[in-house]
């Protein structure tokens, strides 16, 4: 099947295709910037989108589940062991992805044999002065950077809407809970350019932030901590519900 | 670098990835080892722990020795493990640095693999498996490690003390523990202070438990050559931490001089 070049370049094809169909109805992860470094957001109604990797890196991802862990799963024992047998200021996303993850995905993908990973990530890191590197990564090795903010999510009209706004929006100016409310607003105004019966939301943004799972990455580079990832406490969550209340 | 199959036999083990990416843990092989003189251990140094009203203060001077020879005045003693556990370290600077380096990165690998934290007990039982992995060297006498590990439960919702031995037994400590050579000079005195002190020792706030930690390091450092005096016109201080419910915080150096100029003043004159 495989012996002619225009055979491979289908099945290729194919596999985006197919990729692509599978993450169509996915949630967006937003990757944004604010005043004392960045954040990473998730809404849905489930949880399995953001997680912390190390000290100064965080991820989010869309896909299946299986396959978002055992991109989570490389990235941790990538970074532990270059942290551990190096130092933790040599753990650095660019070269997790350059040399680790995007060769690993795109050779896979590639492999047409083989099942494809259906996962798109985007990943954050702040450096000691607070200034955040986004990058987006997608299931065939394809991997982006960013310094105003990324999203990732299944449907293009909503990711193409959100970067448009990215780049007008000054986040990185602005504090914690005002840059919040305002992603919070810009996933809404995302959804809405989904159809409403095909976006499934449960009507206003307090209602979704009360039924549905928020998942949230802070990094802030003014934590007297050495890792500065965190998510955002009940109370920070409860003063969002109340920001949101007219979105 | 392929993508790793995650089948873990203990899920979240840092040691365990550490040993398939090619690292070996000091060898326990007592056959090859000599006999130990308990007398040629290094440990010039002094770290002590103690609770306070409001957690554990862990506290220890700065210099590093090799012989008779000061080798160093500004030595880190008291190192972060993760956001909830120190570890004070007496013994020899390379395993003990070493040891610190693998469990923090044990500890937050466990937390960010698991997506939970590591119990308190298995906090304390990670450090009892350095000590026994590194017995062989220990009784060579070029290794010896005689910790201090300090932690908060968040389980239980309160902070405790341990010491270990050689051996990687561990033991808790409910009052205050000391190790290193200066450890003699104010091992007593501790106890003096908790018995029969104007407060028992965790009784006191913040401000009184960092003063009696300053004091007791200038009597060891008094006594003992192995352990370093403040020297405040080079802005050297003894390390002082403490370890709360909101975690570990390690008092900075403007705080440091103040308590240090406060509890070095005199009540008696002579």
């Amino acid at each position: 099947m495989f012996d002619e070049p225009f055979r491979w370049t289908e099945a290729i094809s194919a596999r985006h295709g197919y990729v692509q169909e599978k993450l169509k109805k996915a949630y967006p992860v937003l990757a944004i910037p604010f005043n004392e470094g960045a954040f990473l957001m998730a809404i849905g109604p489930q949880s399995g989108k953001v997680y912390e990797v190390y000290d100064r890196i965080a991820m989010g991802a869309m896909g299946h589940p299986a396959d978002i862990e055992k991109m989570r799963m490389t990235l941790l024992d990538m970074s532990h062991l270059e942290g551990f047998n190096r130092s933790v200021q040599d753990v650095v996303l660019g070269r997790l992805l350059q040399f680790g993850l995007a060769p690993a995905l795109k050779q896979n993908f590639e492999e047409v044999m083989r099942a494809p990973y259906l996962v798109q990530m985007a990943l954050v890191e702040v450096d000691g002065k607070g200034k955040a590197k986004f990058f987006r990564v997608n299931y065939d090795g394809h991997w982006e950077t960013f310094t105003r903010g990324t999203v990732i999510g299944g449907d293009s009209k909503l990711t193409g809407f959100i970067e448009k706004q990215l780049k007008e929006i000054e986040f990185s100016t602005l504090p914690l809970e005002e840059a919040l409310v305002k992603a919070c607003k810009l996933w809404k105004e995302g959804m809405d350019k989904i159809e409403s019966e095909e976006n499934g939301i449960p009507g206003t943004m307090k209602k979704i932030l009360e039924d549905w799972v928020l998942e949230t990455a802070v990094l802030n580079y003014k934590t007297p901590r050495k890792s500065i990832v965190r998510a955002l406490t009940d109370a920070e969550v409860d003063r969002l519900k109340v920001a949101c209340e007219k979105l | 670098m392929k993508i790793i199959d995650n089948q873990l036999s203990t899920p979240g083990d840092f040691l365990e990835l550490l040993q398939r990416s090619g690292y070996s843990l000091p060898s326990n092989n007592l056959e090859k080892t000599n006999k130990l003189d308990s007398s040629e251990l290094i440990h010039g140094t002094t770290v002590l722990a103690f609770h306070f009203e409001s957690g554990v203060i862990v506290a220890g001077d700065r210099r590093a020795t090799a012989g008779n020879s000061i080798m160093y005045e500004h030595c880190d003693k008291v190192i972060p493990i993760d956001d909830y556990s120190v570890m004070a370290i007496a013994g020899a600077p390379a395993t003990a640095f070493e040891m610190a380096r693998v469990l923090s990165h044990n500890f937050e690998y466990y937390r960010r693999s698991q997506l939970q934290p590591l119990s308190a007990e298995g906090k304390i039982r990670a450090l009892s498996r350095l000590l026994k992995e590194n017995v062989g060297m220990a009784m060579q006498g070029v290794g010896a490690v005689s910790p201090i590990f300090a932690l908060y439960d968040q389980e239980k919702g309160k902070p405790s003390i341990h010491f270990y031995d050689l051996l990687g037994a561990e033991f808790q400590i409910t009052t205050h523990t000391v190790t290193g050579s200066g450890s003699p000079v104010v091992k007593g005195v501790l106890e003096y202070e908790d018995m029969w002190g104007a407060k028992r020792l965790s009784e006191r706030n913040r401000e009184e438990a960092a003063e009696l930690a300053m004091r007791l390091l200038h009597t060891a450092a008094h006594f003992d050559t192995a352990t370093g005096k403040a020297r405040p016109e080079d802005n050297i201080y003894p390390i002082i931490s403490f370890i709360t419910s909101e975690g570990y915080q390690f008092m900075d150096d403007d705080e440091i001089a103040v308590i240090f100029e406060k509890s070095m003043k005199r009540h008696i004159n002579v």
